[in-house]
């Protein structure tokens, strides 16, 4: 009985101690959701009271400055493009390693996973002149080259992936007569949907997030930018006398507001996604 | 049958090959050679050609010469054994806790992995807010909630920026990290806790006996990827303090660089740029080393 008593109190302060955290993890962001209706002064002089009145204001006029909605469309088409190519890319290249064993096979799959140790930094100014030479630092230049700095970590979960599915079904369609792509799409790639998600999750994450690729290429030249670009140069322009709180909280309520709504509906896909990426 | 993958084989594999080399490869070893030249970015200081304007090692000397990158480099190192110590421990004590629940735990870490799908830039700037006027006067101000004062203005001093930044990336990752250790803790086979149960292993040497060893290619995951991520951290540090009081890190240094000098001398970030990548490489090739040789199997 006693044993029991102090089992039960250990799990309530597991839980306490849990609520906390995720009270901690949420505060900042519920922050950022009040302080998105609120003035200027308003926000500095009591920043964590609900809003006087909740005006849609501020948020209008964020969107006007980082012309939201254009920038939330180049940002989704940049990053479902660079998706796209990555997952077709590394899906149909790490099949091939995987049930082609030769030598060069072999090399070819260490030279891309010894890539993962590359940082950015180390290739991006050689990189922007290449690219500069080549008339594509624009944005499908920046297309492209997401495609490269994603491509080693899916060839190595895709590589990983496909060791486990049988050759035996391939076998049977080439018997049947179907070529190398209606194989590879219609029997192969649907039995790799599981890590076919891990993929995707795990480079959308950091493709629709990323700011640093889209200043170096696209910088404040056009009016084609993508959403982190918009919020870093409308920072960066209002922030010269002081910091423009009212534009920037509704300016990152805004950015982020679609990820989270992906969230709540994919949150048990994506969580997975990723404990999957992390065990194979 | 490995005649017909053999014959596509090249075929196959060509569009990442093209992709690898014109993002990774020609400017890896294009970064490498420039690295020891005179390079001015658009032009080769004492020749038309990179071959002309050899200057052999001084872009590495000057990078070592320069107090900004010497300072920028202590930082990082603090900055993640600082956070890689914190996040592992927040995010392996959340998943062991988590896990012993009989319920809730799946909300549970629905919401804490939900900051790192957030940017960090955007975040940062948040944070920022939070770290100015939140905690300095509503907090832990004189005259707030409990004085504290090494965590006010914590974005306006070198060391206590640090710990700032420890706390935002902490805040962003252990989410994440938990989800992985979680995924190793529910791989132990049950038979094995169970067993120890029954010989009478307290908390601590079930933890130390059975968990840790099972762990072990959790570990090397989670310590790969928090290295990794904690060296080359950028966004978060633009966003608190944007390098000002000398709390630039790595990968910022190497990208301002080319604003310090002037005429902008990309010889010098690209020599940075290299000496970062060797650094990089060799600490995560270590500890993928160590933890791999200590990884069971059963």
């Amino acid at each position: 009985m006693k044993m029991q008593l102090k089992r039960k109190l250990f799990q309530a302060i597991i839980y306490i101690l849990l609520i906390l955290l995720a009270i901690y993890t949420l505060a900042p962001l519920v922050f950022l959701f009040i302080n998105s209706f609120k003035s200027n002064g308003e926000i500095v002089n009591s920043p964590t009271a609900l809003p006087e009145k909740w005006s849609f204001c501020y948020i209008a006029s964020a969107m006007k400055s980082i012309n939201y909605f254009q920038s939330l469309g180049i940002t989704f088409i940049v990053t479902v493009a660079s998706v796209v190519l990555l997952v077709g890319v590394s899906s149909l290249c790490a099949w091939a390693m995987v049930r082609c064993k030769t030598r060069a096979s072999t090399i070819l799959f260490m030279c891309f996973t010894a890539a993962m140790l590359i940082p950015f930094q180390s290739v991006v100014y050689p990189l922007l002149n290449e690219f500069d030479m080549l008339g594509m630092k624009n944005i499908y230049g920046l297309v492209i080259m997401y495609g490269g700095f994603g491509l080693s970590m899916s060839v190595f979960l895709y590589h990983g992936f496909f060791k486990s599915v049988p050759v035996s079904l391939e076998e049977a369609a080439i018997l049947e007569g179907a070529n190398t792509l209606q194989l590879f799409f219609g029997v192969v790639f649907p039995l790799v949907k599981g890590i076919t998600v891990t993929v995707v999750i795990l480079n959308t994450m950091w493709i629709w997030n990323d700011y640093l690729l889209p200043f170096l290429v696209i910088g404040n030249e056009n009016g084609i930018k993508t959403l982190t670009l918009e919020l870093y140069f409308a920072k960066l322009t209002s922030g010269q006398y002081g910091n423009p709180w009212e534009l920037i909280f509704p300016a990152v309520f805004i950015t982020i507001i679609p990820i989270i709504v992906l969230y709540i509906f994919l949150q048990k896909y994506i969580i997975k996604g990723v404990s999957d990426g992390a065990v194979k | 049958m490995e005649r017909y993958y053999k014959k596509r084989f090249w075929l196959l594999v060509a569009p990442a090959i093209i992709l690898f080399t014109m993002v990774i490869l020609i400017p890896f070893i294009l970064g490498i050679i420039y690295s020891f030249t005179g390079w001015r970015g658009t032009y080769f200081a004492g020749g038309d050609h990179f071959w002309q304007a050899f200057v052999g090692f001084d872009n590495y000397v000057k990078a070592f010469k320069t107090s900004k990158f010497i300072v920028a480099f202590i930082y990082t190192f603090k900055f993640a054994m600082i956070a890689v110590v914190v996040i592992n421990i927040v995010s392996l004590l959340m998943a062991l806790m988590a896990n012993s629940l009989n319920r809730g735990s799946g909300i549970l870490r629905t919401i804490y992995f939900l900051p790192n799908l957030l940017g960090g830039l955007a975040l940062g700037y948040i944070w920022a807010f939070i770290f100015e006027i939140v905690f300095s006067q509503i907090l832990f101000g004189k005259t707030g909630f409990l004085s504290i004062p090494f965590l006010t203005n914590m974005t306006q001093n070198n060391t206590k920026s640090l710990f700032a930044l420890a706390m935002l990336v902490t805040w962003q990752m252990a989410g994440y990290m938990m989800v992985i250790y979680t995924a190793g803790l529910n791989n132990i086979p049950t038979e094995l806790t169970e067993a120890s149960m029954i010989d009478g292993a307290t908390l601590w040497q079930r933890f130390r006996y059975v968990m840790v060893p099972m762990l072990m290619p959790s570990f090397t995951i989670v310590f790969f990827l928090t290295l990794a991520n904690c060296f080359k951290l950028l966004d978060q540090n633009v966003a608190l303090t944007d390098g000002n009081f000398n709390t630039r890190m790595l990968a910022l240094q190497i990208l301002r660089t080319t604003r310090d000098t002037s005429p902008p001398n990309f010889g010098v970030a690209q020599a940075e740029a290299v000496i970062f990548f060797i650094l990089i490489a060799t600490i995560t090739l270590i500890q993928v080393a160590i933890t791999k040789k200590r990884e069971v199997e059963l």
